[in-house]
């Protein structure tokens, strides 16, 4: 429970044309921890996400890592602050094998040549840091695993770049319950190892099986962001759904705080 | 009265330690022990060198360093050597392993079993059966140097007598004696209770590496509890503690349980409860018939979602008396336990928002075991290897002779 976050806004505004989409969102991501990033359909969720991941330019706000101002304009900013995103439709080439899907666009070289031994052993290396024991060979074509081990190298690619905040968006939507534990395993791991992890989820029972903190969004305002330890499920539902639970959340019907 | 240990005993508590590293932290240079147990170079060699000549590490130049330097030389448990049996007895599986120092598992034999007709002489058979055909395989140059089991029940630990195991009808079977005279290789069978084993493994090895106060909590039929506190494995006065499967939760209208009671936490949460209030077919049981609960819940079986939910907080009120009680750092959910808490995490945690005391709460963590399935058996071979890393030199003349 470290006192400063590693990634924090303030203040955060974003409009599409004449729809503002965020208004006034505070985050905060701490290392070590995993953060659940709560909402329901619409609630801004994607949005924000692509606002940290350098995808959307902010209106207003402040972005810091580690306490310092920053400016993030393109995902190149982010992944240069360690920001990695893993999207739900994974994006990884099924013609190409594990190493390199972890690698594709950052390529080892030697000389003119790829250095495919030092990219072997670091693919291996991430994915043993990891205990994933369930991919037989890291030379295998991507087409050939399941769900679970493609979300697993999704995760593993985010990692291997020395990434210190990894943000998974909806990793166990398309998933079965065995496969879902191995992820939601792996993604508590990455916390124990010291990273800092947001989990987008739907699942509640996900939320609350790995998460430290749970940051709940009401229709583009952030309802309230609290530890798990101290919230019940009734609760997080209702500030999903109404924006506030009691002394939780928004006091008043517009969203904005009293 | 003595003034302090003899030269004799630091050397042999030193082997072990030294061993112990090895043993549990994997290979490591000798500058990196030196540091670890805060003795000399000098020490550390030559304690490399009476275990290296008795055959239970070797030392290595490390590969490529990269660095400038004479290298360190990376001193190695012997793990293809030096082995111990460990055996797991669960309400429906038998397992047995042969698991080499350092903790690498090198062969294992498993069974599952049919519910009926849990008899001494059966199980013993088969585990003794298993450890032969291992055994038989072994190079000439390998040596045992103890075994260990894990038992779903309550042991005796100063002779491995089962004294109660409710699910499966045992009172008072002389289960680690059978079994030590089964096998024949003049070693005794330490044995114990599977969820201290599955406590003392995580500890070691798994997700409670560095935290001192844990409960690993293991679902089977019932529910087995290991609590770990200051280190230590809590045993009471006959070494029955931790049963926390047996806490009355609910004694006005509880459901029966299988030690005779009514209302204990496992006759809530284990696996009849959440099979009976899933309205599965009574002839559907063992962990395939929870996992399949977890898994219709999953997709939508509204029977099965509410079974879960159900025991889920049962399992929340169960885990909240704990924390209020150990205030640890890390409860476990292992065995069957484990996909129950992943399906039903959000009621666990509400009750544990809702009736733990918020100090308490603070800093527990909830988690997975590390070690998976395997929990309670490597934690037998720990327990098989416990006197080879107490005392190594003398064990392991004794095991060769």
């Amino acid at each position: 429970m470290t006192a400063t976050p590693i990634l924090e806004l303030r203040g955060i505004d974003k409009s599409f044309g004449p729809v503002q989409v965020l208004h006034d969102v505070a985050f905060s991501v701490y290392p070590g921890e995993v953060t659940a990033l709560v909402g329901d359909n619409g609630a801004g969720k994607s949005t924000l996400v692509k606002c940290i991941g350098g995808i959307h330019p902010i209106d207003a706000g402040e972005y810091f890592i580690e306490g310092e101002p920053v400016h993030v304009h393109s995902p190149r900013d982010a992944a240069g602050y360690g920001v990695e995103i893993v999207y739900q439709d994974l994006a990884l080439c099924d013609n190409l094998d594990i190493v390199q899907n972890m690698f594709l666009g950052r390529e080892r070289k030697s000389g003119l040549v790829l250095d495919e031994a030092t990219m072997e052993e670091m693919a291996a290396k991430t994915l043993d840091g990891l205990s994933v024991r369930t991919v037989q060979s890291i030379r295998q074509l991507v087409s050939s695993l399941s769900g679970g081990q493609r979300q697993t190298v999704a995760i593993a690619k985010a990692v291997l770049w020395n990434s210190k905040i990894v943000i998974l968006d909806e990793p166990t939507a398309a998933l079965g319950v065995a496969q879902t534990a191995q992820v939601l395993e792996l993604v508590r791991r990455l916390a124990d190892n010291g990273l800092a992890v947001v989990l987008i989820s739907h699942n509640m029972n996900d939320v609350f099986a790995v998460s430290d903190r749970i940051a709940a969004l009401y229709l583009g305002r952030m309802a309230a962001q609290l530890k798990t330890s101290d919230i019940t499920h009734a609760q997080i539902v209702e500030l999903i759904t109404s924006g506030r639970s009691g002394d939780l959340g928004l006091q008043n019907g517009n969203g904005a705080k009293a | 009265m003595r003034a302090g240990p003899s030269p004799e005993e630091i050397r042999r508590h030193n082997l072990g330690t030294l061993l112990r590293h090895v043993h549990l932290g994997g290979p490591a240079s000798r500058a990196v022990l030196a540091d670890r147990m805060g003795l000399n170079r000098s020490t550390i060699m030559a304690l490399t060198a009476e275990l290296t000549g008795a055959g239970l590490v070797r030392e290595e130049l490390p590969k490529d360093t990269g660095r400038a330097g004479r290298p360190s030389l990376v001193v190695r448990p012997e793990s293809d050597r030096v082995y111990v049996l460990a055996f797991d007895v669960g309400v429906d599986r038998l397992i047995a392993a042969r698991v080499g120092l350092g903790g690498t598992v090198l062969d294992r034999r498993e069974m599952v079993r049919p519910r009926e007709g849990f008899e001494l002489a059966d199980v013993v058979g088969v585990l003794a059966g298993f450890a032969r055909q291992m055994v038989r395989k072994t190079q000439s140059d390998t040596v045992c140097v103890g075994a260990g089991a894990a038992f779903c029940g309550m042991v005796r630990r100063s002779d491995g007598m089962v004294r109660f195991g409710p699910n499966i009808g045992w009172v008072d079977e002389a289960f680690g004696t059978e079994l030590s005279r089964r096998l024949g290789l003049g070693l005794p069978v330490s044995v114990d209770n599977d969820a201290n084993l599955g406590a003392l493994a995580e500890h070691e090895r798994g997700a409670g590496v560095g935290c001192d106060n844990l409960i690993y909590l293991h679902g089977d039929v019932g529910i087995g509890g290991g609590i770990i506190v200051g280190g230590r494995l809590l045993g009471g006065e006959g070494g029955y503690g931790g049963e926390v499967g047996h806490m009355v939760v609910k004694p006005v209208g509880g459901l029966a349980c299988g030690c005779g009671s009514h209302g204990c936490l496992e006759a809530e949460v284990g696996e009849r409860a959440l099979l009976a209030a899933a309205e599965r077919s009574p002839e559907l049981i063992g962990r395939e018939a929870v996992r399949s609960v977890v898994d219709a819940a999953d997709r939508g079986d509204i029977a099965a979602r509410d079974a879960l939910h159900q025991v889920g907080d049962w399992l929340g009120i169960g885990v909240a008396n704990l924390v209020n009680i150990f205030n640890p750092g890390l409860v476990i959910f292992g065995g069957t336990l484990r996909e129950i808490y992943l399906g039903s995490a959000a009621q666990v945690r509400s009750r544990m928002a809702t009736n733990v005391l918020a100090v308490s709460r603070e800093r527990v963590r909830l988690r997975t075991p590390a070690l998976g399935d395997d929990a309670t058996l490597v934690g037998a071979a720990e327990l098989a290897f416990s006197e080879v890393l107490t005392n190594p030199l003398e064990v392991l003349a004794r095991a060769t002779a």
